[in-house]
């Protein structure tokens, strides 16, 4: 599993594990299942404190996507991906209609945004 | 505890190396029996305290699982076991270079060496660090200075005491002052377990 | 959550100085970081810790223990790592470990070695030829070598190097794997917290200004720039303290979400560093 964390970034150390936990999980990379590092061992790995972990875990776990076992550690939850996809698609659909009404307020054709949209993609 | 007095062995074990020569110096010197035993007494009690006088010392054995009242207990036991087996190699020596002692001089030796510890350990407790050494020499002046009057006041004054002394059986004396020094020793333990006590490192 | 050091009301005064009325719970199982200026009470709060000095009212309880019926059974579980070396300078490592194993009665000699392999010990150099560094790490040395519960550590890090300062904490991040243990350390130097600490502490002037998460610290602090206009008795009571400069006010918070509601979008709000939280308590702990 690789987590890659800045200390430059706004975002939370704690949050930077979860996001990153969550979409190694979407992406299939850790299947159902899979025994997570446990929370001291991750804390070490990463140099960084044990509550950070700790508070990570407990988001993932009340998110869903982690469930633990007392004794035993931490394992990725069963995922109901089409689940997650529909909502992922409406979140996307949500931010792309920002986009849109932020492209007709100054002007922007569909073919410019989506040239626009083309080079961030391949970016 | 044993630990605590044989910590004592191994913080010193290279300046023990010199206690032999040391002893055989005074025995071949010719020096009274009585102040060989009780110079081979002093040895090892007076070097720790050159340790213990440290703050940082007291800080180490403070925060290892002892007691402040173990720290003084095995100052005093120490100082009695080191006592014991100071004497043994010092009589060992003294057979070795066949010189004669009689036991007296052991009794005399080790009856002095109590009383000048139970003087001097409280003071290495009461004062700060560095200032016990002139404390030590200033009442050792002081006490010369004093002792021709104090003895003249005795002899003018206490004949009676004197006879009394005089009346008692060698055992009686003997015993009576073992008793007295015994008890010195004790008050002077059980002082310096208060001082400590009471002491912030 | 069972606290393993418990400090109850303590006061202690000195000439000049005082300790006063403090309560403090170290968690079982996290690091705390006991931070604050030179002079604050740091040490003094350690020594009572260690009972080498008593406090004059209140009470301190090391695993639920009172010092006064149980001083040895609470020694045996602790490590503890001072700044400046407390063992016989003229001694090699070998003889103090001579003298100081016996004192536990869950030394490990094994451990011990294995310690002085990992952190290249000598064995037979005295300890006062050792550089600061390797003092340091043979104070640890034997700190770890009985299996102690609670590690105390007072400035630790003080007058070490970058390289080896991150050592230190990688060792101690390898120690708290097992989740029974705890280390509480004093430091000013802020920047070891920030990485491995669960919980900071901050003494000021002999005071006690939090003991709290790192999370609730960032959640909690913050500090706040925007334009002095914006400022009178009403909008900087949530201040814990303001300073006025010609282009504009910076303070600190101690309640972010009340800033938020009252300022809204028209100050930055910034994440607060221990430093920033250090330097703007300095000026005391009263509300401005």
């Amino acid at each position: 599993m690789q987590i890659i964390i800045s200390n430059s970034s706004k975002e939370p150390i704690y949050e930077q594990i979860t996001n990153q936990i969550k979409s190694s999980i979407l992406a299939g990379d850790l299947q159902e299942g899979t025994a997570l590092p446990s929370i001291r061992q991750l804390a070490k790995d990463l140099q960084i404190s044990v509550i950070t972990t700790k508070r990570a875990y407990e988001e993932l776990e009340k998110a869903d996507f982690i469930y633990s076992i007392v004794g035993k550690g931490s394992f990725v939850a069963e995922q109901n991906l089409e689940v997650i996809r529909e909502k992922k698609l409406k979140v996307i659909e949500e931010q792309l209609s920002a986009v849109i009404t932020n492209s007709r307020e100054i002007g922007l054709s569909l073919d410019e945004l989506q040239q626009l949209l083309k080079i961030l993609y391949e970016e | 505890m044993f630990n605590l007095i044989r910590r004592d062995v191994i913080l010193q074990k290279r300046l023990l190396l010199t206690f032999i020569p040391f002893i055989a110096f005074f025995i071949i010197m010719d020096a009274h029996p009585a102040l060989t035993f009780l110079v081979a007494s002093i040895f090892m009690p007076i070097n720790a305290f050159a340790y213990d006088e440290k703050a940082e010392t007291n800080i180490l054995l403070n925060s290892l699982p002892y007691t402040r009242k173990e720290v003084i207990a095995s100052r005093y036991l120490g100082a009695i076991v080191y006592m014991v087996s100071a004497i043994g190699v010092t009589s060992l020596a003294f057979f070795v270079f066949n010189k004669p002692f009689a036991i007296t001089d052991i009794a005399i030796a080790s009856g002095l060496f109590l009383v000048f510890s139970a003087l001097t350990f409280p003071l290495f407790y009461i004062f700060k660090r560095g200032y016990v050494s002139p404390v030590v020499l200033f009442s050792f002046l002081f006490l010369a200075l004093i002792r021709k009057p104090v003895v003249s006041f005795i002899s003018e004054h206490l004949t009676v005491i004197n006879n009394f002394v005089a009346s008692l059986s060698i055992t009686t004396l003997y015993a009576g002052a073992a008793v007295v020094i015994m008890t010195f020793y004790a008050v002077s333990w059980g002082i310096t377990t208060i001082i400590y006590q009471r002491k912030v490192f | 959550m069972e606290n393993v050091i418990e400090l109850k009301n303590v006061t202690k005064k000195f000439k000049g100085f005082s300790i006063k009325n403090i309560d403090l719970q170290v968690k079982q199982g996290f690091i705390t970081g006991f931070i604050g200026a030179n002079g604050a009470g740091k040490s003094t709060m350690i020594k009572m810790m260690m009972n080498l000095l008593k406090p004059e009212t209140g009470e301190v309880k090391i695993f639920g223990l009172d010092y006064k019926t149980h001083e040895k059974a609470i020694k045996e579980r602790i490590g503890f790592v001072y700044d400046g070396n407390v063992f016989f300078e003229g001694m090699n490592l070998k003889d103090i470990k001579r003298i100081v194993g016996p004192a536990y009665k869950h030394w490990d000699d094994d451990l011990f070695y294995q310690y002085v392999e990992q952190f290249e010990l000598p064995l037979n150099k005295a300890m006062k030829t050792f550089s600061k560094g390797m003092q340091m790490k043979a104070s640890l040395a034997i700190a770890l070598s009985h299996h102690a519960e609670l590690i105390i550590m007072d400035e630790p890090t003080a007058g070490l190097d970058p390289i080896f300062r991150r050592e230190l904490l990688d060792i101690l991040q390898e120690l708290m794997i097992d989740g029974s243990r705890t280390i509480f350390f004093s430091t000013h130097v802020t920047t070891d917290l920030n990485r491995i600490a669960d919980y900071i502490a901050l003494i000021q002037s002999g005071e006690l200004v939090f003991n709290q998460s790192i999370h609730d610290i960032a959640e909690n602090y913050a500090l706040v720039k925007g334009g002095t206009e914006l400022l009178d008795r009403d909008t900087e009571k949530d201040f814990v303290h303001v300073h006025r400069g010609p282009t504009g006010f910076e303070a600190l918070t101690d309640n972010v979400k009340a800033v938020k509601d009252t300022f809204g979008d028209t100050v930055f709000i910034e994440r607060a560093s221990l430093e920033d939280i250090m330097y703007y308590l300095k000026g005391g702990l009263q509300y401005v």
